[in-house]
């Protein structure tokens, strides 16, 4: 027994340690150096360089509007009319400029700023940390080397992502926060208002604005919502305000005004992943003198058709930006680029070699990040004999396109500068390819090694088990089969975006083996009916509830049916989740009131049901976090969605306004808490009393599951609500049926991934929801965002672990309210009705065996077998996950499909297994028992 | 217990089920190997235009299926109520009854329930299976003549020669349910084609484009595929077994 208790441990501590070894191995640290670059002596070569060129402007306007795609500047149906008729008259520069996965906005800011390109490790950085390391104060920036420079004055407005990476950095700022998306107005006249002004100081020279609202538009209601167009109207007529001051004001005659798209937006209007839709924002470079260089070419057709899907014009990277910048106003390129000086700029010098020279110092800098990433290369700056020929490695390549650079700059011939120029530019973009791909970074020895240690926990969980491994039954079989499809699936990446089908399909196949499972024992007449069948059908509707993945990402479903979004509809079945949880709460509180010694002093036994009064007091203690936590989600909806709640009355929303969101949020964890702690005193204090082994541990169980779940409501968005009622149903039918330990645990492990996706969420960073991950928070807390982050997003995974142990331990049906309270709650479900008033004697019947079996479960092997199954899974699945990541370390879809998914696997292994299903669970468990 | 009747009643009023075998003479034992050839190419032949459009070309081979069923129960297998599964094992050397040569007894005697089959499993059989495959995540909102012509495949293949052996006797299909009957050629025909129907839904996610992974070519597909697989086996490796849970 001690041995198998010690393997499971270690297994489950390997679990975290194989996930941090494999994750330094794929997302490797890249070679940072810190400081200001400063303009260096460019080196002495046979070509000789003047001094450094003369930059033609000295202030810079950076207008972002956030998920401005390609179309919505350039296309045939967009609102920039002032934008395009500038393109059209040559004094505007249009651009696509590719943004890497992951695109969303932090990561998206700092390859704009820094000329980097970020990886998934930066996204969990800026997750993870709060210190210094995750902003972009100490790092090498045009922000950086803006305001370094002489009377050097930025001032910012919009998005405070900004204010977060550059804290300090601003002469004047004004914040604003994207915590509702159905914010379309507020949160981008809150930077309109401030520039008029700005555009009149002349103490700044670079103005950064950040517009938020059309990407809030996306996020509501998709790039083709009414609201688009007239959005882009209004930011057009901001370019159109700013262009003019430049043409008309003196001090701003020297300007660069850019508009840039941080990232763009896929057809549901959400981002985060690689579709063309978001990794191409549209990017304009205008300013009045832009007219000197495009004078000679043929100029730019505005509005036009795309290349391919988005791709406009000439598309470069957006870390491009940074380089681009430096040479314009007169910077040096910032230390950790990887980005290349846009050609169409360089026109702006007539001197070839001041051409060469800007070029150069660009691919120099780039040469120190090289260096650094390859120390065993050949980087001398000196002509030498090089073996270039047949396939090389990517340092081997680029030392050999080095040593093209210096032999094209020690030709003292007449060489064509165009000629010196192709050659450096030839460095710089596959310097920047080679970089950016980081195929070359992997460090294959620790993807190895950490996948390893997955499997190696997958061993030792099955040595910890291996008694039960000796007797085949077909339960057994069965979670041999899906666990070794799943772990084949992780290499499909169709399967890995559609996993949900996957779960669905096993959970049918499941449900319908446990019909015939039962079926062998005992015939249940009403077959239609057999609880089994029952669950067949609710997941069905589960699984119709959010269509997610990415091939039917926009097919018709529930959650956003007309019906169900009819508020009226919405808010009674909302309405009825919270009524039946109070309704349980209310019930443990007089459970918990009552006095134990008294009532067996009146009827010479310990009354275990409690009284009308007692009853009475429960509801009085328990009806006001009810009601705050539903007043919460409405006020909350209210702003997040207000067409949710048309029709309800405003008076409600009164004192939600005055008292703000946040602190009522706040007031339902508050009371959230209060309730867990009385309820777990007053337990304690009830064991002393009543003698032990009377089962009480199992009430406390199942009233901090009930106050579980109220909090998960909570993080759950309205229209998701109601999936709440169907989960119930399925407990239910869970109880009906006479499952072994091992039948519970399968069970657990499929609902908790059914849910997962039933409420919405897939593999893809852009379904990730993050509108709950700020409720009761008013700072920048990234631990408790965090928590609320994953809370909100595993809320069903969270909400299943938890009833897998209940089932395992035999409450929720032992206790007395389930039994009357249940039949009540069936009423909802009419086709349900008649059925449930035929066949309850017999359910009741069964509900008695099945308590009977409850008070013989519980023991402590189950437990541990429990763990030992789902630790399996979990061992197999990473392990499964991290050799896929592995062996297609160089697949064309690594980073939009696999890295994503061993993200998630990262958060499922640690915060879901072991947080949750071991931790929480094992903590629910152990009160259980008391 | 007024509503659930325990089937370990079962045994006492009858006696315990038999593989169920095919008839004893020369055509049958040569047909019953021929068919599911015959099955595999009807269906071969037909994929090209079930995949290009699959509502009229399913519904078009519905009937040389139930042609070749027809055919097949008829010709391999005994039908309800005949005592064609021997009590007791024919004694080596002891000489075997004469089959009913009339043609008249052939047709009541087997045309008759063979027809009667179909009829039960396109009326009964399809559209509970319809219902299934919509449990198990055939689309809801559209496709409802492709889930329902796919069930009636699956019905056909499945459940006519099933209801041909074994008639439509309540206790008797509870035990078909419960897979508590002992396997033999119909019996893992049936098991070979839900299975198969089964796993004929892992393609469909794959982001192979092929036109042949739209609903419900891939579900028709392991139907047959499984029919076929089935049949072999449970009329010989298996034959006999009787399925276990534990
Ligand atoms: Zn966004």
């Amino acid at each position: 027994m001690r041995g198998r208790t010690i393997l499971l441990t270690v297994a489950n501590l390997l679990i975290p340690v194989a996930i941090l070894v494999f994750a330094t191995g794929f997302f490797p640290y890249k070679p940072f150096i810190p400081g200001l670059a400063e303009y260096e002596e460019i080196g002495n070569y046979a070509y000789k360089f003047g001094k450094a060129p003369d930059a033609p402007f000295n202030k810079l306007v950076f207008m972002v509007v956030d998920a401005l795609r390609s179309d919505f500047v350039f296309g045939e149906h967009s609102g920039f009319r002032f934008t395009q008729s500038l393109i059209r008259s040559g004094t505007a520069i249009p651009f696509t400029a590719h943004a890497t996965s992951p695109t969303i906005t932090m990561p998206r800011v700092k390859a704009i700023t820094t000329g980097s390109i970020p990886s998934f490790l930066d996204v969990i950085l800026n997750f993870a940390e709060s210190d210094t390391t995750s902003t972009l104060a100490t790092q090498d920036t045009w922000l950086a080397q803006l305001k370094a420079m002489e009377g050097g004055k930025l001032v910012m407005y919009g998005d405070d992502t900004w204010l977060k990476l550059f804290p300090d950095f601003f002469e004047r700022a004004d914040g604003t926060s994207s915590f509702f998306v159905s914010d379309f107005t507020e949160v981008d006249d809150n930077v309109t208002r401030h520039v008029p002004e700005e555009l009149l100081n002349s103490d700044w020279n670079a103005m950064i604005m950040h517009y938020l609202g059309l990407d809030h538009i996306g996020h509501k209601a998709g790039p083709n919502s009414p609201n688009m167009l007239p959005k882009q109207i209004e930011m057009d007529g901001i370019v159109q305000q700013i262009y003019e001051a430049i043409e008309n004001e003196e001090h701003l005659s020297r300007t660069l005004f850019v508009l840039a798209g941080d990232h763009g937006m896929n057809d549901g209007g959400n981002h985060g992943g690689s579709a063309p839709g978001e990794t191409s924002p549209a990017l304009v470079f205008m300013s009045p003198k832009l007219k000197q260089i495009t004078e000679g070419t043929d100029g730019y057709r505005c509005p036009t058709t795309p290349k391919a899907d988005f791709d406009y014009y000439t598309k470069i990277e957006q870390s491009d930006i940074a380089p681009t910048l430096a040479g314009l106003l007169g910077f040096p390129v910032p230390r950790n680029n990887l980005g290349v000086f846009i050609p169409e700029f360089l026109h702006f010098w007539a001197d070839g070699s001041d051409r060469i020279q800007l070029l150069l110092r660009n691919a120099k800098q780039i040469l120190t990040i090289v260096k650094a990433t390859f120390p065993a290369h050949n980087f001398k700056d000196k002509v030498q004999e090089m073996n270039c020929e047949g396939s090389l490695s990517s340092g081997e390549e680029l030392s050999c396109k080095w040593q093209n650079v210096v032999q094209a700059l020690e030709t003292a011939a007449a060489l064509h500068p165009k000629m010196r120029m192709d050659i450096i530019y030839s460095f710089c973009r596959t310097a920047q390819d080679i970089m950016s791909s980081t195929t070359s970074n992997y460090n294959v020895s620790r993807l190895i090694l950490g996948t390893a240690l997955a499997f190696l926990s997958f061993t030792l969980t099955m040595l910890s088990i291996r008694s039960k491994l000796s007797s085949i039954s077909s339960t057994g079989i069965f979670y041999t089969l899906i666990l070794l499809l799943y772990g084949i699936l992780m290499f499909a990446s169709s399967y890995v975006e559609e996993e949900q089908h996957f779960w669905y399909w096993s959970a049918s196949a499941w449900f319908a083996y446990l019909f015939i499972a039962e079926s062998r024992k005992e015939w249940f007449s009403k077959w239609v009916f057999h609880p089994a069948v029952m669950l067949l059908i609710v997941t069905r509707t589960l699984r119709r509830w959010n269509q997610t993945g990415q091939k039917h990402a926009g097919a018709p479903d529930i959650a956003h049916s007309t019906f169900l979004l009819h508020p009226l509809v919405l808010w009674s079945l909302v309405g009825a989740v919270y009524l039946d949880i109070t309704i349980r709460l209310s019930r443990h509180i007089a459970r918990s009131v009552m006095d134990p010694k008294k009532s067996r002093e009146e009827k010479g036994y310990a009354e275990l049901e409690s009284g009308e009064g007692d009853r009475f007091v429960g509801m009085l203690a328990v009806f006001p976090l009810g009601a705050t936590a539903f007043v919460f989600k409405l006020g909350f909806t209210a702003k997040d969605a207000p067409e949710l709640v048309k029709g309800v009355n405003g008076g409600l929303f009164y004192w939600v306004g005055d008292l703000g969101l946040v602190g009522v949020a706040r007031m339902v964890f508050v009371g959230l808490a209060l309730s867990a702690s009385w309820l777990v005193i007053s337990e304690w204090r009830r064991t002393k009393m009543v003698k032990k082994g009377k089962e009480s541990g199992g009430d406390l169980a199942v009233a901090l599951f009930d106050l579980l779940s109220l909090f998960l409501i909570t993080q759950t968005r309205a229209q998701n609500i109601p999936v709440y009622l169907l989960f119930r149903m399925q407990i239910f039918f869970l109880t009906l049926l006479n499952l072994t330990p091992t039948q519970i645990t399968i069970t657990t492990l499929l609902l908790t991934q059914t849910s997962f996706f039933a409420l919405g969420n897939s593999n893809a960073i852009s379904s990730i929801d993050l509108s709950n991950s700020y409720n009761g928070i008013s700072g920048y807390n990234i631990s408790a965002v965090g928590l609320l982050v994953f809370m909100s997003n595993w809320a069903g995974p969270v909400y299943w672990a938890i009833v897998g142990v209940l089932l395992l331990s035999g409450h929720p049906s032992s206790t007395p309210l389930y039994r009357d309270r249940y039949f009540d709650e069936q009423e909802i479900k009419e086709e349900v009705k008649d059925w449930v008033k035929e066949e309850r004697e017999h359910l009741n019947e069964m509900l008695e065996k099945e308590v009977q079996r409850g008070r013989e479960k519980g023991k402590k092997g189950d437990w541990e077998e429990h763990v030992a199954l789902l630790t399996l899974w979990m061992g197999a699945g990473l392990g499964a996950v991290m050799c896929a990541c592995t062996v297609l370390r160089t697949h064309l879809f690594i980073w939009t499909v696999f890295s994503p998914k061993f993200l998630f696997a990262m958060a499922w292994g640690v915060a879901y297994h072991l947080g949750v299903s071991v931790g929480l669970g094992g903590g629910i468990w152990w009160v259980g028992g008391w | 217990m007024s509503s659930t009747t325990t089937i370990t009643k079962a045994p006492k009023t009858r006696p315990p089920a038999a593989p169920i075998n095919i008839l004893d003479n020369d055509t049958a034992k040569l047909y019953t190997h021929i068919h599911p050839i015959l099955v595999l190419s009807l269906y071969a032949f037909q994929f090209k235009s079930i995949v290009a459009d699959p509502v009229p070309a399913l519904l078009r081979t519905l009937i040389p299926l139930s042609v070749l069923q027809i055919a097949y129960v008829a010709i391999c297998l005994p039908p309800t109520g005949s005592n064609a599964t021997p009590v007791a094992p024919p004694k080596p050397g002891q000489k075997k009854k004469p089959v009913p040569g009339k043609l008249e007894s052939g047709i009541q005697g087997k045309i008759i329930p063979a027809f009667l089959s179909l009829l039960l499993s396109t009326l009964a059989a399809t559209p509970v299976l319809t219902i299934t495959l919509i449990l198990f995540g055939a689309p809801i909102a559209t496709h409802h003549a492709h889930t329902l012509l796919c069930a009636a495949h699956i019905s056909l293949l499945a459940t006519l020669p099933l209801i041909y052996v074994h008639g439509v006797e309540g206790e008797k299909w509870r035990e078909i349910v419960a897979l508590l009957l002992p396997i033999d050629e119909v019996y893992g025909a049936m098991i070979g084609a839900v299975l198969g129907a089964w796993l004929g839904a892992v393609p469909i996610p794959l982001d192979w484009d092929r036109e042949w992974q739209k609903w419900p070519v891939t579900i028709v597909t392991g139907a047959y595929t499984g029919f076929a697989v089935g049949k072999l086996v449970g009329g010989t490796l298996l034959k006999g077994k009787k399925i276990s849970f534990e």
